[in-house]
């Protein structure tokens, strides 16, 4: 149908072109680099579990829609800065959203990631900031916070702005790096199961028990008696 | 270490409603507890940036070392290729369909392809004739020629002899003989069809000499003006030559 419409519109050039674009189109096709490129199904399981595939479908998906940014440039105005910071967000909080399985696929991938980077472009033209962490800020504790009543997350709240964040965080460089690591994969709501697969601990057990070590170590740092 | 293990509990398994009771009455009322339940939600917060800034480096570096091509996606370049391969395709079958022809190209396949065989032609010397035409159509051009400037000889005005003797000569590549016969049959005016101009052309296009090419042409050009026999030819050739 689509071809007698093209034709019927005399371009024959766009025909051709439809029919050569349908005969290299395939689920999984080579990338330039010689390297599998997965389909989104491939990549959504792979966002899914811990592990070397993960990170090279991160990878992937960040090179294949990295022309967005390209596009918060020339369509949002933003800085070349601004506009990175505002697709890496988009796959971050894509990433997140596969994970916990908040993405159901209803929608291509490119079509889901270009919704939130567009919502994210309009963010920051509203907020015009140049913390490229705010677009996150306090979203990883948010939903720890609602398990407290209104009295006792006020108190908490409360001593949470008191905390000085550059000297946490550059407490947090000076642990070793497995416990650095630790408390990473642990602020990526990873389980401990996974961070045992990843970091080689024996046990989830171990690996909870590590943790709360490094927590114990990091406020000794933070927090000398 | 027991508190951050029990904050941590409280956290990520589900409490029960005399747990959190437990759990909140401590946050009013022992402001160290509450101090370590908000260290370990703000450690949870800075762990969580810090990851994600690290992943922001590796993209960083990513974006870096694929900068040169991550402006245009995959889609769009192949499309962009695909349209510029069309394109190329189409320039060069115009080129191919619109570039001249070579004048001796057009000469030969015409030969090949028309002049390979004849009819046979009634005749007052039928049977010579159709010797002739015979040896001509089993290639035999020389023999066919003799035959052919046989009847000449024995009738001077033999128009089909001459037109035939002139064809075997060209197909021998005999040229300066060809044309001779050739121009001998343009004094037969008050012919239907003479075909001397048309065949004169041809074998200037074959032979393809130095000056050859303008004669040919300056004859289709007249087979074309007068309405001679073969000017459908002519003005395709003509085409083709421009």
């Amino acid at each position: 149908m689509i071809y007698r419409r093209i034709l019927k519109e005399g371009n024959i050039i766009s025909v051709l072109i439809h029919i050569f674009l349908k005969l290299v189109e395939r689920p999984t096709i080579m990338n330039s680099d010689s390297t599998f490129r997965y389909t989104d199904q491939e990549i959504i399981e792979q966002l899914r579990h811990s592990g070397k595939d993960k990170r090279r479908s991160e990878e992937q998906l960040f090179n294949r829609f990295a022309y967005f940014i390209r596009e918060g440039i020339t369509k949002h105005g933003l800085s070349e800065d601004e506009s990175f910071n505002a697709y890496s967000d988009t796959l971050l909080a894509a990433f997140e959203n596969i994970k916990n399985t908040h993405f159901e696929a209803r929608a291509s991938l490119k079509t889901y990631l270009y919704q939130i980077f567009h919502n994210k472009c309009v963010d920051l033209i509203r907020k015009k900031t140049t913390n490229k962490n705010s677009v996150h800020q306090a979203e990883a504790i948010s939903d720890k916070m609602m398990l407290l009543t209104d009295s006792a997350r006020s108190v908490v709240q409360k001593l949470i702005d008191k905390t000085n964040w550059e000297q946490l965080r550059a407490k947090l460089a000076q642990l070793e790096e497995k416990c650095r690591q630790l408390l990473m994969y642990w602020g990526e709501s990873y389980s401990d199961k996974e961070i045992a697969a990843l970091l080689q601990y024996k046990t989830a057990d171990v690996v909870k028990t590590s943790r709360l070590r490094c927590l114990e170590r990091l406020r000794k740092l933070y927090k000398p008696d | 270490m027991d508190n951050l293990d029990y904050i941590e509990n409280y956290f990520t398994k589900t409490p029960t409603a005399d747990e959190a009771g437990e759990f909140e009455k401590r946050i009013g009322s022992d402001p160290e507890f509450a101090e370590e339940v908000a260290y370990y939600l703000s450690v949870l917060q800075i762990s969580r940036e810090e990851s994600r800034n690290q992943q922001k480096d590796n993209f960083k570096a990513l974006y870096r070392d694929n900068r040169m091509t991550a402006h245009i996606p995959v889609s769009k370049l192949v499309y962009s290729l695909a349209a510029a391969a069309v394109v190329v395709g189409l320039i060069f079958g115009v080129y191919i369909f619109v570039k001249p022809v070579p004048i001796q190209q057009l000469a030969g396949q015409y030969i090949q392809e028309h002049l390979q065989t004849q009819g046979v032609t009634m005749s007052a010397k039928s049977d010579s004739l159709q010797n002739g035409l015979r040896l001509y159509n089993e290639g035999k051009s020389a023999e066919a020629l003799r035959t052919f400037e046989q009847i000449i000889q024995s009738d001077t005005s033999d128009f089909t002899a001459k037109k035939y003797a002139g064809l075997a000569a060209l197909r021998m590549k005999d040229f300066d003989k060809a044309i001779s016969w050739f121009e001998s049959l343009e004094t037969y005016n008050n012919l239907y069809a003479n075909p001397a101009q048309f065949y004169l052309a041809l074998t200037y296009m074959n032979r393809n000499q130095s000056g050859d090419a303008e004669k040919a042409k300056q004859l289709l050009q007249k087979i074309v003006a007068q309405d001679l026999e073969g000017k459908e030819t002519a003005q395709e050739w003509l085409k083709k030559l421009d």
